[in-house]
């Protein structure tokens, strides 16, 4: 949507360039205040520009007498052209492997958020009690972007709850007069390390108990993390109304999160007994009870555990 | 709160090769958790004692080689900054 939109607002852009870069090589800064990414350099701005091929009809022909101007023997000619097509090859080397380590596609679909969702979702996170319909609604085999279904996990809702607490506890540290900046990068870091640790106790578990589910890694990490909501309402309330007032609303986040797990990962980890609708006996069915409470009652303790000594 | 990543990887590296030194002829076959015993057919239920005699296998399996890297430049780094 977002590149889509870049390129066609760059296209009448891409024809006032040669006007506006003509002359200052030197000046970098200088440049179009509504791209993203700038290029510093002329040369590089036009093998650039001859990537994009149907927008910039105009642009090399436009650009050929001020290169011209620049570089008047062929060599440097062609060793520009190397450069960039150097420039152009290693961009799609990276673009090519950068799927293989970071599951680029993937991720994209746990940030298709919108506003209504992350509201909505933020009062489910607060108040589970009254949603009635907790399934994934799937299109054609594969789940539906969060943006239209709200029980679909993000990674955007996490994210932000991650790095707020961050910032939240170097606030708090900062009222008891504790705090230093290194503090803030071992709150991330201990908090990331219980993710961690979190995730792989987790699958550990699943694996143990050959549930056949369809939770990916990522969805856990999604799930983790709807935590640090709680944990930084409950610090906030805290910081304002002392004691009592954490408390209580970490004590209503915990009860709330214990709840929302629970119901999320009934769905995907003990399939067959949720569908029915009835607690089924079985050893096998026992083991993935035992595998949800075990892991929704965690997320209360965790909660506790991270942010009793930011509230004194 | 002293738990950081890194003494995360310290951790993760000595429970590793805990599961490493576990003997096969020693110590496992008189525990019973051997790889030839009762791994059952094609059933349903792996269980969770084969699961875990599965996992143990393929640990040592798969992390020697790389455990003996990782252990020396874990050596070599401590020695040198302690």
């Amino acid at each position: 949507m977002q590149p889509a939109g870049l390129a066609a607002a760059g296209t009448p852009r891409q024809r006032k360039w040669p006007s506006k870069r003509r002359i200052p090589v030197s000046q970098p800064g200088m440049a179009d205040p509504h791209q993203l990414f700038d290029d510093t350099s002329s040369a590089q701005s036009q093998g650039y520009g001859a990537q994009r091929g149907p927008g910039s009809l105009g642009y090399p022909a436009a650009a050929a007498s001020p290169q011209a101007a620049f570089l008047a023997d062929p060599v440097s000619n062609m060793a520009m052209a190397y450069g960039s097509s150097l420039a152009a090859q290693g961009k799609e080397l990276v673009d090519k492997n950068i799927d293989r380590f970071i599951p680029v596609t993937k991720l994209k679909y746990y940030f298709a958020v919108d506003t209504l969702y992350v509201g909505k979702k933020l009062g489910l996170l607060f108040f589970p009690y009254l949603h009635q319909d907790w399934e994934v609604q799937y299109q054609q085999d594969t789940p539906v972007a969060p943006r239209f279904d709200i029980n679909a996990p993000d990674l955007y809702i996490p994210a932000m709850a991650f790095i707020t607490y961050v910032l939240v506890a170097g606030l708090a540290l900062g009222t008891q007069d504790r705090f230093s900046p290194d503090l803030l990068g071992l709150q991330a870091s201990s908090a990331l390390a219980w993710l961690t640790l979190e995730v792989l106790a987790i699958l550990l578990g699943l694996y143990l108990v050959t549930v056949n589910t369809d939770l990916t890694t990522i969805d856990l990490v999604a799930f983790l993390g709807y935590k640090y909501v709680g944990m930084i309402g409950g610090v906030l309330t805290g910081l304002l109304f002392g004691k009592t007032g954490y408390h209580l609303v970490l004590g209503w986040c915990c009860v709330s999160i214990f709840v929302f797990m629970i119901r999320t990962l009934r769905l995907k980890i003990l399939a067959e007994a949720a569908a029915e609708g009835v607690p089924v006996r079985g050893a096998r069915n026992q083991l993935r009870m035992y595998l949800t409470m075990a892991v929704a009652a965690a997320q209360p303790l965790l909660m506790y555990w991270l942010t009793f000594h930011l509230v004194r | 709160m002293a738990f950081t990543l890194y003494s995360l990887l310290q951790a993760a590296l000595l429970c590793v090769n805990a599961i490493a030194v576990l003997h096969e002829e020693r110590f496992l076959k008189n525990i019973g958790w051997g790889t030839d015993q009762g791994i059952g057919g094609f059933g349903e239920e792996p269980g969770i004692k084969s699961q875990l005699t599965n996992l143990i296998r393929s640990v040592r399996t798969v992390m020697r080689v790389p455990l003996i890297i990782v252990n020396s430049i874990a050596i070599v780094l401590l020695l040198l900054f302690g």
